[in-house]
Protein backbone atom coordinates (compact mmCIF):
# COMPACT_ATOMS: atom_id res chain seq x y z
CA UNK A 1 0.00 0.00 0.00
CA UNK A 2 3.22 2.48 0.45
CA UNK A 3 4.36 1.56 -2.92
CA UNK A 4 1.68 2.19 -4.45
CA UNK A 5 1.19 5.48 -2.42
CA UNK A 6 4.61 6.53 -3.02
CA UNK A 7 3.72 5.27 -6.45
CA UNK A 8 0.74 7.49 -6.82
CA UNK A 9 2.46 10.43 -5.56
CA UNK A 10 5.17 10.36 -8.39
CA UNK A 11 2.55 9.43 -10.96
CA UNK A 12 0.80 12.70 -9.88
CA UNK A 13 3.83 15.18 -9.58
CA UNK A 14 4.50 13.95 -13.34
CA UNK A 15 1.66 14.39 -14.77
CA UNK A 16 1.28 17.78 -12.91
CA UNK A 17 4.19 18.82 -14.49
CA UNK A 18 3.07 17.77 -18.06
CA UNK A 19 0.23 20.08 -16.86
CA UNK A 20 1.81 23.34 -15.87
CA UNK A 21 3.54 23.22 -19.15
CA UNK A 22 0.26 23.00 -20.71
CA UNK A 23 -0.70 26.18 -18.43
CA UNK A 24 -2.25 28.49 -21.44
CA UNK A 25 -3.99 25.71 -22.45
CA UNK A 26 -5.10 25.20 -18.73
CA UNK A 27 -6.07 28.32 -17.80
CA UNK A 28 -9.01 27.97 -21.53
CA UNK A 29 -10.23 24.80 -19.58
CA UNK A 30 -10.97 26.68 -16.08
CA UNK A 31 -12.24 29.19 -17.53
CA UNK A 32 -15.02 26.69 -19.85
CA UNK A 33 -15.48 24.80 -16.91
CA UNK A 34 -16.66 28.33 -15.15
CA UNK A 35 -19.04 29.05 -17.74
CA UNK A 36 -21.99 27.12 -16.87
CA UNK A 37 -22.27 27.76 -13.26
CA UNK A 38 -21.72 32.02 -13.90
CA UNK A 39 -24.56 31.41 -16.41
CA UNK A 40 -26.89 30.21 -13.66
CA UNK A 41 -25.77 32.46 -11.44
CA UNK A 42 -26.80 35.23 -13.99
CA UNK A 43 -30.35 33.70 -14.90
CA UNK A 44 -31.34 32.30 -11.01
CA UNK A 45 -30.37 35.56 -9.83
CA UNK A 46 -32.42 37.44 -12.64
CA UNK A 47 -34.96 34.88 -12.66
CA UNK A 48 -35.56 34.30 -8.81
CA UNK A 49 -33.98 37.99 -7.53
CA UNK A 50 -35.67 36.72 -3.86
CA UNK A 51 -34.41 33.07 -3.91
CA UNK A 52 -32.22 32.75 -0.49
CA UNK A 53 -28.58 31.74 -1.08
CA UNK A 54 -28.08 31.92 -5.13
CA UNK A 55 -24.65 33.47 -5.40
CA UNK A 56 -23.24 31.67 -2.32
CA UNK A 57 -24.81 28.22 -4.15
CA UNK A 58 -23.56 29.54 -7.62
CA UNK A 59 -20.03 30.07 -6.31
CA UNK A 60 -20.22 27.40 -4.22
CA UNK A 61 -20.98 25.10 -7.21
CA UNK A 62 -18.12 26.74 -9.00
CA UNK A 63 -15.61 25.60 -6.79
CA UNK A 64 -16.67 21.97 -6.92
CA UNK A 65 -17.09 21.86 -10.56
CA UNK A 66 -12.93 22.96 -10.97
CA UNK A 67 -11.87 20.15 -8.18
CA UNK A 68 -14.70 17.18 -9.62
CA UNK A 69 -14.15 17.54 -13.04
CA UNK A 70 -12.89 14.59 -14.86
CA UNK A 71 -11.34 14.21 -18.12
CA UNK A 72 -11.40 10.00 -18.69
CA UNK A 73 -12.67 10.66 -22.11
CA UNK A 74 -9.38 11.99 -23.14
CA UNK A 75 -7.02 10.47 -21.09
CA UNK A 76 -8.22 6.72 -20.94
CA UNK A 77 -10.37 6.34 -23.47
CA UNK A 78 -8.05 7.86 -26.20
CA UNK A 79 -5.04 5.90 -24.34
CA UNK A 80 -7.34 2.93 -25.52
CA UNK A 81 -7.84 4.13 -29.40
CA UNK A 82 -4.42 5.02 -30.04
CA UNK A 83 -2.97 1.68 -28.35
CA UNK A 84 -0.95 3.36 -25.60
CA UNK A 85 -3.02 1.78 -22.92
CA UNK A 86 -1.50 -1.80 -24.24
CA UNK A 87 1.56 -0.55 -22.87
CA UNK A 88 0.28 0.03 -19.40
CA UNK A 89 -0.74 -3.74 -19.44
CA UNK A 90 3.06 -4.75 -19.49
CA UNK A 91 3.88 -2.70 -16.94
CA UNK A 92 3.94 -3.89 -13.23
CA UNK A 93 1.52 -1.21 -12.70
CA UNK A 94 -2.14 -0.45 -11.41
CA UNK A 95 -3.54 0.19 -15.20
CA UNK A 96 -5.82 2.99 -14.20
CA UNK A 97 -2.66 4.66 -12.23
CA UNK A 98 -2.21 7.22 -15.25
CA UNK A 99 -5.88 7.74 -15.60
CA UNK A 100 -6.26 8.47 -11.73
CA UNK A 101 -2.78 10.76 -11.46
CA UNK A 102 -3.82 12.55 -14.30
CA UNK A 103 -7.33 13.44 -12.95
CA UNK A 104 -6.03 14.58 -9.97
CA UNK A 105 -2.99 16.75 -11.24
CA UNK A 106 -5.79 18.17 -13.67
CA UNK A 107 -7.89 19.04 -10.14
CA UNK A 108 -4.91 20.39 -8.66
CA UNK A 109 -3.80 22.52 -11.20
CA UNK A 110 -7.86 23.79 -11.43
CA UNK A 111 -7.94 24.67 -7.99
CA UNK A 112 -4.53 27.02 -7.94
CA UNK A 113 -6.03 28.71 -10.95
CA UNK A 114 -9.57 28.41 -10.00
CA UNK A 115 -10.23 28.67 -6.95
CA UNK A 116 -8.54 31.97 -5.88
CA UNK A 117 -10.69 33.94 -8.44
CA UNK A 118 -14.13 31.75 -6.97
CA UNK A 119 -13.00 33.17 -3.95
CA UNK A 120 -12.54 36.48 -4.64
CA UNK A 121 -16.17 36.60 -6.79
CA UNK A 122 -17.51 35.43 -3.21
CA UNK A 123 -15.91 37.83 -0.96
CA UNK A 124 -16.81 40.64 -3.68
CA UNK A 125 -20.30 39.72 -3.71
CA UNK A 126 -20.39 39.20 0.26
CA UNK A 127 -21.06 35.20 -0.83
CA UNK A 128 -18.32 34.28 1.34
CA UNK A 129 -19.62 30.68 2.82
CA UNK A 130 -19.28 30.11 6.69
CA UNK A 131 -16.15 28.50 7.88
CA UNK A 132 -18.39 25.52 9.56
CA UNK A 133 -20.70 25.08 6.54
CA UNK A 134 -17.22 25.20 4.77
CA UNK A 135 -15.74 22.38 6.91
CA UNK A 136 -19.10 20.25 6.53
CA UNK A 137 -18.64 20.20 2.82
CA UNK A 138 -15.60 18.93 2.76
CA UNK A 139 -15.80 14.86 3.25
CA UNK A 140 -19.05 15.78 0.85
CA UNK A 141 -16.62 17.15 -1.54
CA UNK A 142 -14.00 14.73 -1.07
CA UNK A 143 -17.42 12.10 -2.39
CA UNK A 144 -18.15 14.31 -4.68
CA UNK A 145 -14.80 13.60 -6.54
CA UNK A 146 -14.87 10.16 -6.30
CA UNK A 147 -18.71 10.08 -7.37
CA UNK A 148 -17.49 11.94 -10.79
CA UNK A 149 -14.48 9.96 -11.30
CA UNK A 150 -16.61 7.29 -11.54
CA UNK A 151 -18.89 8.61 -13.62
CA UNK A 152 -17.16 9.76 -16.35
CA UNK A 153 -14.34 6.80 -16.06
CA UNK A 154 -17.52 4.37 -16.19
CA UNK A 155 -18.79 6.15 -19.33
CA UNK A 156 -15.37 5.97 -21.14
CA UNK A 157 -14.93 2.50 -20.44
CA UNK A 158 -17.32 2.38 -23.34
CA UNK A 159 -13.98 2.98 -25.42
CA UNK A 160 -13.54 -1.11 -24.70
CA UNK A 161 -16.57 -1.28 -26.92
CA UNK A 162 -17.16 1.96 -28.78
CA UNK A 163 -15.29 4.23 -31.06
CA UNK A 164 -18.03 7.24 -29.18
CA UNK A 165 -16.62 7.06 -25.57
CA UNK A 166 -16.68 10.87 -26.14
CA UNK A 167 -20.41 10.20 -26.51
CA UNK A 168 -21.10 8.66 -23.84
CA UNK A 169 -19.31 11.17 -21.58
CA UNK A 170 -21.11 13.96 -23.46
CA UNK A 171 -24.64 12.29 -22.48
CA UNK A 172 -23.25 11.98 -18.99
CA UNK A 173 -22.13 15.45 -18.41
CA UNK A 174 -25.84 16.73 -19.68
CA UNK A 175 -27.14 14.30 -17.35
CA UNK A 176 -25.13 16.13 -14.46
CA UNK A 177 -25.62 19.77 -16.03
CA UNK A 178 -29.37 18.70 -16.13
CA UNK A 179 -29.71 16.87 -12.88
CA UNK A 180 -26.61 17.44 -11.17
CA UNK A 181 -27.82 20.70 -10.03
CA UNK A 182 -26.11 23.48 -12.67
CA UNK A 183 -29.13 24.14 -14.65
CA UNK A 184 -31.18 24.85 -11.77
CA UNK A 185 -30.68 24.67 -7.76
CA UNK A 186 -32.78 21.52 -7.09
CA UNK A 187 -34.32 23.67 -4.23
CA UNK A 188 -35.70 25.65 -7.30
CA UNK A 189 -37.46 22.89 -9.22
CA UNK A 190 -40.64 22.29 -9.37
CA UNK A 191 -43.04 19.44 -7.67
CA UNK A 192 -41.18 16.22 -6.80
CA UNK A 193 -37.86 17.15 -8.82
CA UNK A 194 -36.41 18.31 -5.78
CA UNK A 195 -36.68 15.33 -3.83
CA UNK A 196 -35.75 13.21 -6.70
CA UNK A 197 -33.01 14.89 -7.64
CA UNK A 198 -31.62 14.56 -4.59
CA UNK A 199 -31.52 10.68 -4.41
CA UNK A 200 -29.46 10.92 -7.97
CA UNK A 201 -25.88 10.12 -8.70
CA UNK A 202 -25.44 13.33 -10.94
CA UNK A 203 -26.28 15.53 -7.62
CA UNK A 204 -24.60 13.51 -5.11
CA UNK A 205 -21.21 14.07 -7.67
CA UNK A 206 -22.19 17.89 -7.98
CA UNK A 207 -24.56 19.84 -6.80
CA UNK A 208 -24.68 18.18 -2.94
CA UNK A 209 -21.48 19.87 -1.31
CA UNK A 210 -22.24 23.09 -2.97
CA UNK A 211 -25.22 22.93 -0.76
CA UNK A 212 -23.46 22.14 1.89
CA UNK A 213 -21.14 24.73 1.69
CA UNK A 214 -23.65 27.28 1.14
CA UNK A 215 -25.62 26.06 3.67
CA UNK A 216 -28.61 24.62 2.09
CA UNK A 217 -28.35 21.12 2.97
CA UNK A 218 -27.35 19.35 6.04
CA UNK A 219 -24.35 17.57 5.82
CA UNK A 220 -25.88 14.30 7.60
CA UNK A 221 -28.78 14.08 5.27
CA UNK A 222 -26.13 14.60 2.11
CA UNK A 223 -23.42 11.99 3.11
CA UNK A 224 -25.58 8.28 3.28
CA UNK A 225 -26.40 9.37 -0.53
CA UNK A 226 -23.21 9.94 -1.53
CA UNK A 227 -21.87 6.55 0.08
CA UNK A 228 -24.90 4.88 -1.30
CA UNK A 229 -23.99 6.06 -4.96
CA UNK A 230 -20.01 5.29 -4.33
CA UNK A 231 -20.32 1.74 -3.34
CA UNK A 232 -23.22 1.34 -6.44
CA UNK A 233 -20.48 3.07 -9.07
CA UNK A 234 -17.45 1.44 -7.40
CA UNK A 235 -19.01 -1.89 -8.13
CA UNK A 236 -20.39 -0.64 -11.55
CA UNK A 237 -16.92 0.35 -12.66
CA UNK A 238 -15.11 -2.18 -11.54
CA UNK A 239 -17.50 -4.65 -13.29
CA UNK A 240 -17.67 -2.49 -16.34
CA UNK A 241 -13.28 -2.86 -16.02
CA UNK A 242 -13.28 -6.49 -15.74
CA UNK A 243 -15.50 -6.88 -18.46
CA UNK A 244 -14.03 -4.31 -20.53
CA UNK A 245 -10.43 -5.79 -19.95
CA UNK A 246 -11.60 -8.95 -20.81
CA UNK A 247 -12.70 -7.34 -24.32
CA UNK A 248 -9.57 -5.55 -24.70
CA UNK A 249 -7.94 -8.92 -23.95
CA UNK A 250 -9.85 -10.46 -26.78
CA UNK A 251 -9.87 -7.92 -29.49
CA UNK A 252 -6.75 -6.20 -28.61
CA UNK A 253 -8.03 -2.50 -28.52
CA UNK B 1 9.04 -19.03 -8.91
CA UNK B 2 12.68 -19.75 -10.45
CA UNK B 3 13.10 -21.51 -14.05
CA UNK B 4 16.12 -23.81 -15.04
CA UNK B 5 17.86 -24.13 -18.12
CA UNK B 6 16.27 -26.92 -19.18
CA UNK B 7 12.71 -24.64 -18.58
CA UNK B 8 11.60 -22.67 -21.38
CA UNK B 9 12.06 -19.12 -20.99
CA UNK B 10 9.13 -18.80 -23.25
CA UNK B 11 7.21 -21.67 -24.37
CA UNK B 12 3.88 -21.54 -26.69
CA UNK B 13 1.86 -24.02 -27.10
CA UNK B 14 -0.84 -24.87 -29.53
CA UNK B 15 -1.42 -20.90 -29.16
CA UNK B 16 -3.86 -19.36 -31.70
CA UNK B 17 -6.17 -16.32 -31.81
CA UNK B 18 -8.98 -15.66 -33.55
CA UNK B 19 -10.80 -12.77 -34.00
CA UNK B 20 -14.11 -11.37 -34.66
CA UNK B 21 -14.46 -8.94 -37.82
CA UNK B 22 -17.73 -7.29 -38.44
CA UNK B 23 -18.40 -7.76 -42.16
CA UNK B 24 -21.57 -6.12 -44.43
CA UNK B 25 -22.27 -5.56 -48.09
CA UNK B 26 -22.20 -2.23 -49.06
CA UNK B 27 -24.85 0.58 -49.61
CA UNK B 28 -27.75 1.60 -46.79
CA UNK B 29 -30.03 -1.21 -46.63
CA UNK B 30 -27.21 -3.07 -45.78
CA UNK B 31 -26.00 -0.87 -42.94
CA UNK B 32 -29.31 -0.71 -41.78
CA UNK B 33 -29.75 -4.57 -41.95
CA UNK B 34 -26.06 -4.73 -39.65
CA UNK B 35 -27.76 -2.85 -36.53
CA UNK B 36 -30.21 -5.55 -35.92
CA UNK B 37 -28.80 -8.43 -37.51
CA UNK B 38 -24.80 -7.85 -37.27
CA UNK B 39 -22.51 -10.27 -39.24
CA UNK B 40 -18.94 -11.45 -38.27
CA UNK B 41 -16.19 -13.21 -40.05
CA UNK B 42 -13.78 -14.65 -37.78
CA UNK B 43 -10.07 -14.17 -38.67
CA UNK B 44 -7.41 -16.59 -37.67
CA UNK B 45 -4.42 -14.84 -36.87
CA UNK B 46 -2.43 -17.19 -35.27
CA UNK B 47 -2.97 -21.02 -35.49
CA UNK B 48 -1.70 -23.61 -33.43
CA UNK B 49 1.58 -21.87 -32.80
CA UNK B 50 4.18 -24.52 -31.38
CA UNK B 51 7.62 -23.23 -29.87
CA UNK B 52 10.12 -22.80 -26.96
CA UNK B 53 12.86 -20.40 -26.24
CA UNK B 54 15.60 -21.35 -23.87
CA UNK B 55 16.48 -18.77 -21.12
CA UNK B 56 19.39 -16.67 -22.99
CA UNK B 57 18.52 -17.60 -26.44
CA UNK B 58 17.67 -14.63 -28.97
CA UNK B 59 15.69 -15.66 -32.18
CA UNK B 60 13.90 -13.51 -34.47
CA UNK B 61 9.87 -13.94 -35.82
CA UNK B 62 9.39 -13.48 -39.45
CA UNK B 63 6.81 -13.36 -41.87
CA UNK B 64 5.16 -10.62 -44.07
CA UNK B 65 2.54 -7.75 -42.46
CA UNK B 66 -0.64 -10.05 -40.85
CA UNK B 67 1.23 -13.11 -40.88
CA UNK B 68 0.24 -13.30 -37.11
CA UNK B 69 3.76 -11.97 -35.64
CA UNK B 70 2.61 -9.01 -33.41
CA UNK B 71 -0.44 -10.73 -32.12
CA UNK B 72 1.69 -13.29 -30.51
CA UNK B 73 4.08 -11.35 -29.43
CA UNK B 74 1.16 -9.25 -27.38
CA UNK B 75 -0.16 -12.78 -26.09
CA UNK B 76 3.06 -13.68 -24.82
CA UNK B 77 3.49 -10.32 -23.16
CA UNK B 78 0.12 -10.54 -21.36
CA UNK B 79 -1.78 -8.14 -23.91
CA UNK B 80 -3.98 -10.44 -25.41
CA UNK B 81 -5.96 -13.55 -24.21
CA UNK B 82 -5.52 -16.53 -26.50
CA UNK B 83 -8.54 -18.26 -28.07
CA UNK B 84 -6.74 -21.60 -28.05
CA UNK B 85 -3.52 -23.16 -26.80
CA UNK B 86 -1.58 -21.70 -23.79
CA UNK B 87 1.92 -20.32 -23.21
CA UNK B 88 4.22 -19.84 -20.81
CA UNK B 89 6.80 -17.10 -20.07
CA UNK B 90 9.30 -17.59 -17.18
CA UNK B 91 7.09 -20.41 -16.18
CA UNK B 92 4.02 -18.08 -15.89
CA UNK B 93 0.79 -17.68 -17.87
CA UNK B 94 1.37 -14.13 -19.48
CA UNK B 95 -2.47 -12.84 -19.58
CA UNK B 96 -2.62 -13.66 -16.24
CA UNK B 97 -0.16 -10.69 -15.96
CA UNK B 98 0.84 -11.33 -12.73
CA UNK B 99 3.67 -8.32 -11.60
CA UNK B 100 6.35 -10.79 -10.54
CA UNK B 101 6.50 -11.93 -14.45
CA UNK B 102 5.42 -7.88 -15.63
CA UNK B 103 8.97 -7.29 -13.59
CA UNK B 104 11.04 -9.56 -15.58
CA UNK B 105 9.48 -9.08 -18.75
CA UNK B 106 9.66 -6.04 -21.21
CA UNK B 107 8.26 -5.12 -24.77
CA UNK B 108 9.84 -2.41 -27.19
CA UNK B 109 8.20 -1.07 -29.75
CA UNK B 110 9.78 0.94 -32.44
CA UNK B 111 6.82 2.97 -33.27
CA UNK B 112 6.42 3.94 -29.64
CA UNK B 113 9.78 3.56 -27.99
CA UNK B 114 9.18 5.86 -25.03
CA UNK B 115 5.97 6.54 -23.50
CA UNK B 116 4.95 8.36 -20.33
CA UNK B 117 4.87 12.26 -20.16
CA UNK B 118 6.47 14.04 -23.19
CA UNK B 119 7.39 17.10 -21.48
CA UNK B 120 9.31 15.01 -18.22
CA UNK B 121 13.65 14.78 -18.83
CA UNK B 122 14.80 11.14 -20.08
CA UNK B 123 16.00 10.91 -16.32
CA UNK B 124 12.40 11.56 -14.68
CA UNK B 125 11.46 8.82 -16.81
CA UNK B 126 14.05 6.84 -16.03
CA UNK B 127 13.79 7.45 -12.32
CA UNK B 128 9.98 6.70 -12.66
CA UNK B 129 10.83 2.97 -14.69
CA UNK B 130 13.31 2.65 -11.34
CA UNK B 131 10.44 3.19 -8.93
CA UNK B 132 7.43 1.09 -11.16
CA UNK B 133 9.75 -2.16 -11.57
CA UNK B 134 11.13 -1.57 -7.89
CA UNK B 135 14.55 -1.54 -8.86
CA UNK B 136 16.72 -0.96 -5.80
CA UNK B 137 19.09 2.17 -5.93
CA UNK B 138 22.18 0.73 -6.20
CA UNK B 139 21.50 -1.32 -8.97
CA UNK B 140 19.59 1.17 -10.66
CA UNK B 141 22.45 3.69 -10.87
CA UNK B 142 24.89 0.66 -11.69
CA UNK B 143 22.76 -0.05 -14.93
CA UNK B 144 22.06 3.26 -15.46
CA UNK B 145 25.56 3.99 -15.63
CA UNK B 146 26.46 0.88 -18.28
CA UNK B 147 23.26 1.80 -20.42
CA UNK B 148 24.24 5.33 -20.21
CA UNK B 149 27.62 4.53 -21.73
CA UNK B 150 26.57 1.69 -24.23
CA UNK B 151 23.72 4.10 -25.48
CA UNK B 152 25.34 7.49 -24.97
CA UNK B 153 22.82 9.16 -23.68
CA UNK B 154 24.83 11.68 -21.19
CA UNK B 155 23.45 14.40 -23.51
CA UNK B 156 19.62 13.41 -23.73
CA UNK B 157 19.64 12.95 -19.76
CA UNK B 158 18.36 16.47 -18.82
CA UNK B 159 15.98 16.82 -22.29
CA UNK B 160 12.43 16.54 -22.56
CA UNK B 161 11.03 13.31 -24.18
CA UNK B 162 9.11 15.43 -26.93
CA UNK B 163 12.30 17.46 -27.82
CA UNK B 164 14.16 13.98 -28.57
CA UNK B 165 14.81 12.85 -32.23
CA UNK B 166 13.28 9.28 -33.53
CA UNK B 167 16.33 7.76 -32.82
CA UNK B 168 16.95 9.72 -29.31
CA UNK B 169 13.79 8.12 -28.54
CA UNK B 170 14.87 4.88 -29.45
CA UNK B 171 18.05 4.38 -27.20
CA UNK B 172 16.17 6.67 -24.46
CA UNK B 173 13.22 4.19 -24.68
CA UNK B 174 15.71 1.41 -24.90
CA UNK B 175 17.31 2.23 -21.85
CA UNK B 176 13.84 2.94 -19.87
CA UNK B 177 12.85 -0.62 -21.16
CA UNK B 178 16.09 -2.30 -20.08
CA UNK B 179 16.92 -0.16 -17.10
CA UNK B 180 15.34 -3.57 -14.67
CA UNK B 181 17.58 -6.04 -16.26
CA UNK B 182 14.48 -8.05 -17.47
CA UNK B 183 15.04 -11.19 -18.24
CA UNK B 184 12.97 -12.05 -21.43
CA UNK B 185 12.40 -9.31 -24.02
CA UNK B 186 10.43 -8.71 -26.81
CA UNK B 187 11.39 -6.62 -29.33
CA UNK B 188 8.47 -5.03 -32.28
CA UNK B 189 10.13 -3.86 -35.08
CA UNK B 190 12.97 -1.94 -32.86
CA UNK B 191 14.68 -0.32 -35.93
CA UNK B 192 11.40 0.96 -37.90
CA UNK B 193 12.23 4.10 -39.23
CA UNK B 194 15.43 4.89 -38.17
CA UNK B 195 18.42 5.88 -40.23
CA UNK B 196 20.99 3.65 -41.46
CA UNK B 197 23.42 4.72 -38.46
CA UNK B 198 20.95 5.05 -35.71
CA UNK B 199 19.59 1.24 -36.56
CA UNK B 200 22.79 0.25 -36.45
CA UNK B 201 23.93 1.35 -33.23
CA UNK B 202 20.74 0.23 -31.70
CA UNK B 203 21.33 -3.22 -33.14
CA UNK B 204 24.75 -3.37 -31.44
CA UNK B 205 23.42 -2.70 -28.65
CA UNK B 206 21.06 -5.31 -28.55
CA UNK B 207 23.57 -8.10 -29.88
CA UNK B 208 26.16 -7.05 -26.99
CA UNK B 209 23.09 -6.43 -24.47
CA UNK B 210 21.65 -10.11 -25.46
CA UNK B 211 25.14 -11.37 -24.94
CA UNK B 212 26.03 -9.67 -21.84
CA UNK B 213 23.17 -10.22 -19.61
CA UNK B 214 22.00 -13.48 -21.24
CA UNK B 215 18.26 -11.93 -21.73
CA UNK B 216 15.90 -14.21 -24.12
CA UNK B 217 15.14 -11.76 -26.93
CA UNK B 218 11.75 -12.50 -29.24
CA UNK B 219 12.58 -10.00 -32.21
CA UNK B 220 10.17 -9.08 -34.71
CA UNK B 221 11.78 -7.18 -37.39
CA UNK B 222 11.12 -6.62 -41.21
CA UNK B 223 15.30 -5.64 -41.51
CA UNK B 224 17.31 -8.31 -42.52
CA UNK B 225 20.36 -6.65 -41.15
CA UNK B 226 18.43 -6.89 -37.18
CA UNK B 227 17.76 -10.29 -38.03
CA UNK B 228 21.25 -10.96 -39.34
CA UNK B 229 23.11 -9.09 -36.38
CA UNK B 230 21.44 -10.61 -33.66
CA UNK B 231 19.18 -14.19 -34.64
CA UNK B 232 21.11 -17.31 -35.32
CA UNK B 233 17.41 -19.15 -34.48
CA UNK B 234 14.43 -17.79 -36.40
CA UNK B 235 10.71 -19.02 -36.76
CA UNK B 236 9.04 -17.65 -40.07
CA UNK B 237 5.30 -17.61 -39.88
CA UNK B 238 2.49 -17.20 -42.49
CA UNK B 239 -0.60 -17.17 -42.20
CA UNK B 240 -0.91 -17.99 -38.31
CA UNK B 241 1.65 -20.76 -38.45
CA UNK B 242 5.48 -21.34 -38.09
CA UNK B 243 6.99 -22.08 -41.57
CA UNK B 244 9.81 -22.85 -40.58
CA UNK B 245 11.82 -22.98 -37.24
CA UNK B 246 15.63 -23.54 -37.22
CA UNK B 247 19.25 -21.64 -38.12
CA UNK B 248 19.41 -18.81 -39.78
CA UNK B 249 21.85 -19.64 -42.06
CA UNK B 250 19.60 -22.19 -43.62
CA UNK B 251 16.75 -20.77 -43.86
CA UNK B 252 17.69 -19.17 -47.46
CA UNK B 253 18.49 -23.49 -48.03
CA UNK B 254 15.07 -24.57 -47.25
CA UNK B 255 13.47 -21.84 -48.62
CA UNK B 256 15.05 -20.90 -51.85
CA UNK B 257 14.82 -23.44 -54.86
CA UNK B 258 18.30 -21.97 -56.57
CA UNK B 259 21.92 -20.92 -55.67
CA UNK B 260 23.55 -17.94 -57.10
CA UNK B 261 26.66 -18.79 -58.74
CA UNK B 262 29.53 -16.03 -58.94
CA UNK B 263 31.62 -16.40 -62.23
CA UNK B 264 34.54 -14.42 -62.45
CA UNK B 265 36.23 -14.66 -66.10
CA UNK B 266 39.81 -15.71 -66.28
CA UNK B 267 39.95 -13.30 -69.76
CA UNK B 268 38.66 -10.16 -68.98
CA UNK B 269 35.68 -10.04 -72.01
CA UNK B 270 35.29 -13.21 -72.53
CA UNK B 271 31.50 -14.09 -73.55
CA UNK B 272 30.05 -17.38 -72.85
CA UNK B 273 26.39 -18.19 -73.24
CA UNK B 274 25.43 -18.16 -69.61
CA UNK B 275 21.67 -19.02 -70.15
CA UNK B 276 22.85 -22.25 -70.55
CA UNK B 277 24.21 -22.39 -67.30
CA UNK B 278 21.33 -20.08 -65.51
CA UNK B 279 19.80 -17.31 -65.22
CA UNK B 280 22.07 -14.19 -64.95
CA UNK B 281 20.74 -12.44 -62.53
CA UNK B 282 23.77 -9.48 -62.10
CA UNK B 283 26.30 -8.48 -64.36
CA UNK B 284 29.49 -7.05 -63.13
CA UNK B 285 33.01 -5.49 -64.10
CA UNK B 286 35.38 -7.37 -66.44
CA UNK B 287 33.14 -10.39 -67.56
CA UNK B 288 31.78 -11.24 -63.87
CA UNK B 289 28.26 -12.42 -63.96
CA UNK B 290 26.18 -13.67 -61.04
CA UNK B 291 23.51 -16.95 -62.33
CA UNK B 292 20.66 -18.52 -60.18
CA UNK B 293 20.84 -22.21 -60.72
CA UNK B 294 18.62 -24.58 -59.24
CA UNK B 295 20.24 -25.69 -56.19
CA UNK B 296 19.81 -29.86 -57.76
CA UNK B 297 21.98 -28.23 -60.71
CA UNK B 298 24.08 -26.64 -59.13
CA UNK B 299 27.41 -29.55 -59.14
CA UNK B 300 26.66 -30.67 -62.59
CA UNK B 301 26.39 -26.52 -63.68
CA UNK B 302 29.49 -25.97 -61.42
CA UNK B 303 31.11 -28.80 -63.14
CA UNK B 304 30.45 -27.45 -66.96
CA UNK B 305 31.94 -23.83 -65.95
CA UNK B 306 34.70 -25.07 -64.78
CA UNK B 307 35.19 -27.50 -67.70
CA UNK B 308 34.50 -25.12 -70.37
CA UNK B 309 35.32 -21.82 -69.46
CA UNK B 310 38.69 -20.16 -68.23
CA UNK B 311 37.25 -19.18 -64.85
CA UNK B 312 39.21 -17.12 -62.61
CA UNK B 313 37.11 -17.19 -59.37
CA UNK B 314 34.08 -19.12 -58.76
CA UNK B 315 31.78 -18.90 -56.06
CA UNK B 316 28.57 -20.68 -54.86
CA UNK B 317 26.43 -18.37 -52.82
CA UNK B 318 22.69 -18.54 -50.96
CA UNK B 319 20.56 -15.68 -52.63
CA UNK B 320 20.17 -12.63 -50.31
CA UNK B 321 17.54 -13.32 -46.73
CA UNK B 322 15.96 -10.25 -48.38
CA UNK B 323 15.31 -11.75 -51.53
CA UNK B 324 14.54 -15.13 -50.50
CA UNK B 325 11.64 -13.79 -47.54
CA UNK B 326 10.49 -11.33 -50.54
CA UNK B 327 10.15 -14.28 -52.83
CA UNK B 328 8.58 -16.25 -49.78
CA UNK B 329 5.89 -14.06 -48.74
CA UNK B 330 5.20 -13.02 -52.76
CA UNK B 331 4.61 -16.72 -53.35
CA UNK B 332 2.48 -16.80 -49.76
CA UNK B 333 0.42 -14.39 -50.80
CA UNK B 334 -0.66 -15.85 -54.15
Amino acid sequence: MRGFARLLAVACWRESVTWWSLRSFLITLIVDQSVAPLLGLLVWTAAAPGAHGVTSYYLALAAVQLLTVSFEQHTFANAVYDGTFADTLVRPQPALLGAVATNLAIRFWYGVFGLPVVVAAAAATGALPRPAALLAAVPSLLLAMALRFCLTCGASFSAFWTQRAHGAVSLMETLLFLLGGMAAPLALLPGPGAAVGRLLPFWAALGAPAEVASGQADVLQVLPVQLGWLVVLVGAVALLWRRGLRRFAAVGG
Amino acid sequence: MTTSSATPAVLADGLGMDFRAPVRPPGLRAALASVVRPRYRTVRAVRGLEFALRPGEVAGFLGPNGAGKTTTMKMLAGILHPTAGTARVLGRVPWRRERSLLRRIALVRGSRPLGGPEELTVLDTLRFQRLLYEVPDAEFRRNLAELGELLELAELMGRQVRALSLGERMRAGLAAALVHRPRVLFLDEPTIGLDVAAAAAVRAFLAGYAERTAATVLLTSHHMPDVEALCRRVLLIERGRVRYDGALDRLAAELAPHQLVRVTPAVAGATAEWERFGTVQERGEGGRVALRVPRAEVPRVVGELLARLPVAELAVEEPPLEAVLARFHQEDAE
